[in-house]
């Protein structure tokens, strides 16, 4: 396990001395390819059921819903954000929303009003850090916790179930064989991955987050390109936890918990920088099939539950301290 | 402009009295000696590891795992009673809180990281050990009697978590305000670089400063197990909230560099009475955490907006800066 890791990030070294170079531009994409095949190869080994059609479909269906708060969270990263942690809020404000506005306004409108609220409440996540300066993170812990009571208060504390069958059929259904929540992940991702590569916003949230001063010197509108950032991730979250409360027809305000920690170990063991300035969202997203790979066969080899936790830490950790370390070493 | 200047320097005394205002008025019986036996009780949980916290907020630094070494005390304290005996377990649950904020200190001060990412990480670290070694179950003591005699109430007032809170952040007040080492957190939690340029050995203060945050939340943590008979992996999940919050009400800076023991103080009291008066009115647990939540955001907003704006000249921490680059900032 610490092998692959060790592996991973060994390959991840060279990228930052040696962009021009291609050989070591190469070698650090195919760092995490590697990673990523030596769990496959691992996990074919050890369990036959892991190399099954079933068992991937399961993985890419689990990992679409991560999926999406990735993306938006690779913006937060990118921009010098660090992390939104209000991201369980925003899920469970999709989840219940969605559902419970259902027999008022019909499940459509009610899908569009969760993600538009979700997005509200990456607004102020971002009002709060872009443009009031607060820090990130007890902006958006401080905001997630309101969230996540307001919700939770609206419903009364209790679960939320679904009252139109249709669209759970629509969610789970199958276009030409791919679950239809891949398929949206993938636009969703797809998306993304423009945005933040080739449309001037994207080009905009790198100049920020890699010099926040430079960038606005040069024009840049700073605040705004930080604040949008959250509320990417807000809508995000708030598509993310409409399908996974449309998914299981059901949703609890407690949805959301432990999402905003897969996204960040997806993101930053993707080899996104946490400081901010270099990431992109394929990097995010073969950092997320390696975690969700690796936790799949965690959980087909019977690690328990705590001991996920533990190694996804430890994930976060080194893989924090690798680019802190790298960071220094280059002198940037 | 001169009064607002006041109002913001006694700004936790102004809180804290309109908060004990509004809670007499509004909830009947408020005022009077069992409220404030509970409200302490109920804020020393808080308190405790709010000194450690504000020792390691002063230090520029802040830990998010305290909720998550809270439990893991906690049910090492429990957890290994049959086998040492009480004392003994409750003194090594508070060393494992020491050893865990060695941890964060070791990984922050060794790799320069920065100290929010890291602890986020270790709080999935350390709250994963504490369900590892329970099977996520929560564990019982062995001698109930023992905690009915921890949670007595001496003098109609104090309980001993409660004078323990009391008395450490006399404490703290005295070693914050008094003595060198106190002054050096201050100037480490300013300027690192110029600290260390004059000699103060910043990476160790900052160590020492998270194991004393781990310890802090170590002790308030064997205490809840202690009181309850219980260790708990879940314990203290909604506590960090609450304990930023408390310390921040309290004027001490998350930038670092500012912060005194008895603004934790008001901080601290502040909370504690906005949670009996809402447990009085049977306010939902999730109204309570939308209160705290709105009041930590409101006050850091109120932190930065109202230092930034008055005068062209920044603040003075600002006219440091030109001695971090030449001190030779990598």
């Amino acid at each position: 396990m610490s092998d692959l890791v060790a592996a991973a990030e060994s390959m991840k070294k060279t990228e930052r001395f040696t962009r021009a170079n291609w050989v070591a531009e190469l070698a650090s994409r195919a760092g995490l390819l590697i990673a990523i095949l030596a769990v496959i190869a691992y996990g074919s080994i050890a369990n036959p059921a892991f190399f099954s059609t079933g068992n991937f479909v399961n993985v890419l269906t689990s990992m679409s819903i991560v999926g999406i708060v990735v993306v938006g969270m690779t913006f937060v990263l990118v921009v010098g954000g660090l992390a939104d942690l209000s991201v369980p809020a925003t899920i469970a404000c999709g989840a219940i929303l969605s559902l419970g506005l259902q027999p008022m306004i019909g499940p459509v409108p009610a899908f569009v009003v969760a993600i538009a609220l979700a997005g509200v409440i990456g607004m102020l996540n971002g009002a709060l850090v872009g443009y009031a300066g607060v820090n990130p993170i007890i902006a958006t812990l401080g905001v997630g916790t309101v969230g996540l009571g307001i919700v939770q208060a609206a419903v009364g504390g209790v679960i939320v179930y679904g009252t139109n069958p249709a669209s759970a059929e629509l969610v789970k259904g199958r276009i030409l064989g791919i679950p239809t929540v891949v398929i949206i992940f993938a636009v969703i991702a797809l998306i993304g991955h423009f945005i933040l590569s080739r449309s001037y916003w994207g080009r905009w949230t790198t100049a920020t987050g890699g010099n926040y001063s430079a960038a606005q010197a040069s024009a840049v509108p700073v605040r705004a390109v930080k604040a949008g950032a959250f509320v990417i991730t807000g809508i995000a979250a708030g598509i993310s936890g409409g399908l996974l409360g449309l998914t299981l027809q059901s949703a609890r305000p407690l949805v959301g918990t432990g999402y905003e920690f897969s996204a960040i170990t997806a993101v930053v063991v993707g080899g996104v920088s946490i400081m901010g300035g270099f990431g992109s969202v394929p990097r995010a997203i073969a950092g997320l099939i390696f975690v969700q790979l690796l936790t799949n066969v965690m959980v087909l080899e019977g690690v328990r539950t705590p001991v996920q936790g533990f190694v996804l830490g430890i994930l976060i950790a080194g893989a924090v301290g690798m680019d802190a370390a790298l960071r220094k070493r280059g002198g940037g | 402009m001169r009064y607002l200047a006041l109002a913001l320097q006694y700004r936790v005394g102004i809180i804290l009295g309109l908060t004990l205002l509004i809670s007499a008025l509004v909830v009947p019986g408020f005022l009077g000696l069992t409220t404030l036996n509970l409200g302490l009780d109920r804020a020393s949980t808080i308190g405790i590891i709010a000194i450690g916290l504000t020792v390691l907020l002063i230090a520029g630094q802040i830990d998010l795992s305290v909720g998550s070494v809270f439990a893991l005390s906690g049910v090492v304290s429990i957890i290994l009673q049959p086998q040492l005996g009480i004392l003994p377990a409750a003194v090594v649950g508070i060393l494992a809180g020491m050893l865990a904020g060695a941890v964060n200190g070791l990984l922050v001060v060794g790799l320069k990281v920065n100290s929010l990412v890291l602890t986020l990480a270790t709080m999935l670290i350390f709250r994963s050990i504490a369900h590892w070694i329970t099977d996520s179950q929560p564990v019982s003591g062995i001698d109930i009697m023992f905690s009915l005699k921890v949670s007595q109430t001496y003098l109609e007032i104090f309980s001993i978590r409660s004078a323990l809170f009391l008395a450490a952040i006399v404490l703290l007040h005295v070693w914050l305000t008094r003595t060198i080492p106190g002054r050096n957190v201050f100037a480490v939690g300013s300027n690192a670089v110029a600290a260390k340029e004059s000699g103060i050995a910043s990476g160790r203060i900052i160590f020492l400063s998270f194991m004393f945050a781990g310890g802090m939340a170590g002790v308030a943590g064997v205490l809840q197990s202690l009181v309850t008979n219980t260790g708990s992996p879940v314990f203290g999940s909604e506590l960090t909230v609450m304990v930023i919050a408390a310390v921040v009400v309290g004027g001490t800076r998350l930038e670092g560099g500012r912060g005194s023991a008895l603004g934790t103080l008001g901080g601290v009291l502040t909370i504690g009475a906005l949670t009996v008066a809402m447990e009085f009115q049977s306010v939902p647990a999730y109204i309570q955490q939308v209160v705290s939540g709105c009041i930590l955001i409101l006050l850091v907003v109120l932190d930065r907006t109202v230092h930034i704006r008055p005068g062209t000249g920044r603040e003075p921490a600002r006219a440091v800066q030109p001695i971090t680059q030449g001190g030779g900032s990598a």
